[in-house]
């Protein structure tokens, strides 16, 4: 009897297990190479896997094993989950797809629909999901966040994470699960909106904290605002911050001050745009943060990775935040503390001389963007951009998209108003010639780059390093490759039919290693035979 | 009282020009990151036509914002989206730009002359026109409406000045020897595809190559007319504008005599 009793419990857990995806496994879900759990693979964003089925002796023989046609249109920016052998993922047009991740055969679909009276900024797409439990998490571009249930697509709550109705705001990212958690933030710096990150209780779906990413007055930082201009501040947040458990701190990168070129209407540093910051995961209260381009005029938003690392520092190992900034330099700081480390440009610039012991930029002078325009270097998309970087511990090596060339830059007075875009002119940068590209493999303690593959235009796509001495990165003209992670050796390649906006994901099921990749409106899944 | 009325009406008076001039600011702001690559910074043109003088689609303020919403198909003009004030402030500094330096007319030639020596000097061999000719070089159906005056005369006496990106010329050298040359049709980071002298496509993967050489030359050759026939060459061209009765008429013209 007892032994029924304790069987019909093991069966319980068994099933709930078998469902349910816990924050224990999301803790760990760098060492579960079968799935996929969380935007960037994992808490730290270093998106590498230990799978070495495919490798670089056999990745040449790498092929389609399904694809599936959302039917949505626009360029696909999800990132997908997988988890329980079922792969799950979002379109630009706001609706969910959950496939078998072996065959991508469908299981269920959801769609979104956006109240026609809805007014917000960021127009369609959707960068993907967040798992808990037995439930999926999606912000939609009218910056509502929808609980979904992981077993059939049914909506299970909505909730505002802010006003649909002045048109300001707008969602774009994937939310991050901390712990009992739900955290996230908004699109939309470029409408003056004021910048936030939140957390939700994701059971309910209640608010438990936000921060703000524009002190108000009174509060530390509103000082580097002058007059009001702090209200119309932007500084949004549209990309997933990364967690340290150990430390209980939420990092997330914050955009650019608005308006974007015209910074005379903001006179101060603009705290805390263009910063990394670090929040306590129960309160969102800042620990700390780092400002990368203080009084920003080129658009240099800070919302690339912050790739969390344990690496030797001095002879120490050392907490470090690693991120390949937009404004061309590349940072390491001390997570523990946000206390500058060292930064190395990685691509050319000159709108700083350098950078000193404290971080701060070295401005070039009279380098403002004007009426009549005004050449920098990098590109208005900056050197780099959203696109995920990688860094694989075998090479100690750290992969990257870069975006090589300049802008002529320009700048004029411009009024707010809610709901329209608040930026300094309508074109704000124009490239002089064919800006290229390339994927970076740099090592991250020196700055030094081992080795650079050539693209021939900027690219907006991510990396993925794995054990089999790969890195798989995509381009602007649709291809997705597989080099040596040690070499920069092109070992495979193929032509998706669409720009890649998004970056590749791994798993492993029944003993098959698996790459997928979005592409325009459709997911692809590559194996060998 | 009389002298508070004065006052209010200065101060309204320094207010309108203070908008007007702060609209201007964002005209040129927008015409400079927006139109001035085609039109030319003080809008006389360039690959785009000269917005001085009478205008094409109308002198209107009306007609200019039309024009700009959405864009001329075929012209090589995109549409822009821009703010309702943007689009007012660009539209205010173009009629500025128009008013401070009306150009003259441009000098009148004989366009069936024109027609004459373009057919006679081969230019429809790589050249059409209301798909007549060839497709080397770029279409002329509607030129005259997509290129300024200067930018056609330019054009023709000195090809190489601006070359359309569409329409590079480059030189292909593969591994194993063989020579192509082209204009430059698409390209990635593995492949290219040019179009050859044959009208004929050719797709070459960068690793089999020895050389790919973009060339700032263009492949069409440098004429030297007569002032006489560049000035009837130019009428002719310029008379393109799409509307397909223009070419038509000047045949049926050139027929009449």
């Amino acid at each position: 009897m007892r032994l029924t009793i304790l069987f019909a419990v093991l069966l319980c857990l068994h099933s709930a297990d078998g469902a349910d995806v816990t924050y224990n496994q999301l803790a760990h879900a760098a060492e579960h190479p079968a799935e996929w759990l969380t935007y960037w693979g994992d808490y730290h964003a270093t998106r590498f896997r230990n799978l070495k089925q495919i490798d670089d002796h056999n990745v040449a023989q790498l092929r389609l094993a399904w694809l599936f046609q959302t039917g949505a249109s626009g360029s696909s920016e999800t990132v997908p989950l997988v988890a329980n052998g079922v792969m799950y993922f979002t379109t630009p047009e706001s609706g969910i797809d959950a496939v078998d991740a072996r065959s991508g055969r469908q299981l269920w679909h959801y769609q979104y629909r956006i109240p026609k009276e809805a007014k917000y900024c960021c127009g369609n797409l959707n960068r993907g999901l967040a798992i808990l439990g037995r439930r999926l998490y999606m912000l939609t571009p009218d910056t509502r966040l929808l609980a979904i249930d992981t077993r059939n697509g049914s909506l299970l709550w909505n909730v505002e994470v802010a006003p649909s109705t002045g048109g300001a705001y707008g969602g774009t990212e994937a939310p991050l699960i901390v712990k009992d958690k739900v955290v996230l933030g908004t699109a939309a710096g470029d409408y003056g909106i004021r910048g936030f990150v939140d957390a939700y209780d994701a059971e309910t779906g209640k608010r438990v904290w936000r921060f703000w990413t524009i002190p108000a007055p009174g509060e530390p930082g509103n000082e580097s605002w002058g007059g009001d201009s702090w209200k119309h501040g932007g500084g949004a947040t549209w990309m997933t911050g990364t967690y340290d458990p150990a430390l209980n701190l939420i990092y997330w990168g914050i955009g650019n001050p608005a308006p974007d070129l015209y910074g005379a209407i903001r006179p101060g540093d603009n705290l805390y745009s263009d910063s990394v910051v670090a929040l306590d995961a129960d309160t969102g209260k800042l620990k700390w943060y780092f400002q990368f381009t203080p009084h920003d005029v080129y658009d240099y938003d800070a919302t690339e990775t912050p790739m969390l690392l344990d690496l030797p520092w001095h002879g120490k190992t050392r907490r470090l935040l690693l991120q390949a900034n937009r404004n061309g330099f590349f940072y390491l700081l001390d997570r523990e503390t946000g206390k500058f480390l060292q930064a190395k440009a990685f691509v050319k610039q000159t709108w700083a001389k350098g950078i000193d012991s404290k971080g701060r930029p070295i401005r070039v002078d009279n380098l403002d963007p004007t009426s009549k325009g005004t050449v920098v270097c990098p590109q208005c998309a900056g050197g780099t951009n959203w696109m995920a970087p990688s860094y694989s511990p075998l090479t100690r090596l750290f992969y990257f998209n870069v975006r090589e060339g300049c802008d002529i830059f320009f700048a004029k007075p411009p009024v707010y108003k809610e709901g329209t875009s608040y930026w300094s002119t309508s074109i704000r940068a124009a490239a002089m010639e064919h800006q290229p590209g390339r994927v970076t493999a740099m090592d991250p303690l020196t700055g030094e780059t081992k080795w650079k593959f050539p693209l021939y235009s900027s690219p907006w796509a991510g990396t993925l390093a794995t054990s089999g001495n790969l890195v798989f990165a995509g381009d602007e003209d649709g291809y997705l490759m597989a080099l040596q992670a040690d070499t920069g050796k092109l070992l495979w390649r193929v032509n998706t039919g669409s720009r890649l906006v998004t970056s590749p994901i791994t798993y492993e099921l029944d003993g098959k290693q698996y790459i997928t990749m979005p592409s325009g409106n459709v997911v692809l899944t590559f194996s060998l035979p | 009282m009389r002298n508070a009325t004065l006052i209010l009406f200065f101060l309204t008076l320094a207010a309108m020009v203070r908008l007007n001039a702060e609209d201007l600011a964002t005209g040129e702001a927008v015409f400079n990151s927006n139109c001035a690559i085609c039109h030319g910074s003080e809008g006389t043109g360039g690959r785009g036509p000269n917005l001085h003088g009478p205008l094409r689609n109308g002198d209107q303020d009306s007609d200019i914002e039309k024009v700009i919403r959405n864009g001329l198909p075929g012209t090589g003009m995109p549409k822009f989206d821009l703010e309702k004030d943007e689009l007012h402030a660009l539209v205010e500094y173009i009629q500025s730009l128009r008013h401070a330096s009306p150009s003259g007319p441009h000098p009148q030639g004989d366009k069936v002359a024109g027609k004459r020596l373009y057919d006679s000097s081969g230019c429809s061999r790589c050249h059409e026109i209301d798909n007549q000719g060839g497709t080397l070089g770029p279409s002329l159906t509607r030129v005259g409406a997509s290129r300024s005056y200067e930018y056609l005369k330019t054009s023709i006496v000195d090809p190489s000045a601006d070359i359309p990106d569409d329409y590079q010329s480059v030189k292909i050298v593969t591994r194993d020897g063989k020579h192509y040359q082209g204009v430059w049709v698409n390209e990635d980071s593995f492949t290219i595809q040019i179009r050859l002298p044959d009208e004929s496509f050719a797709s070459f993967d960068k690793q089999g190559l020895q050389e790919e050489v973009h060339e700032k030359k263009s492949l069409m050759p440098a004429y030297h007319f007569s002032d006489t026939d560049l000035k009837n060459l130019l009428s002719y061209l310029s008379s393109l504008t799409g509307d397909t009765q223009t070419a038509s008429d000047a045949r049926r013209e050139e027929k009449a005599r």
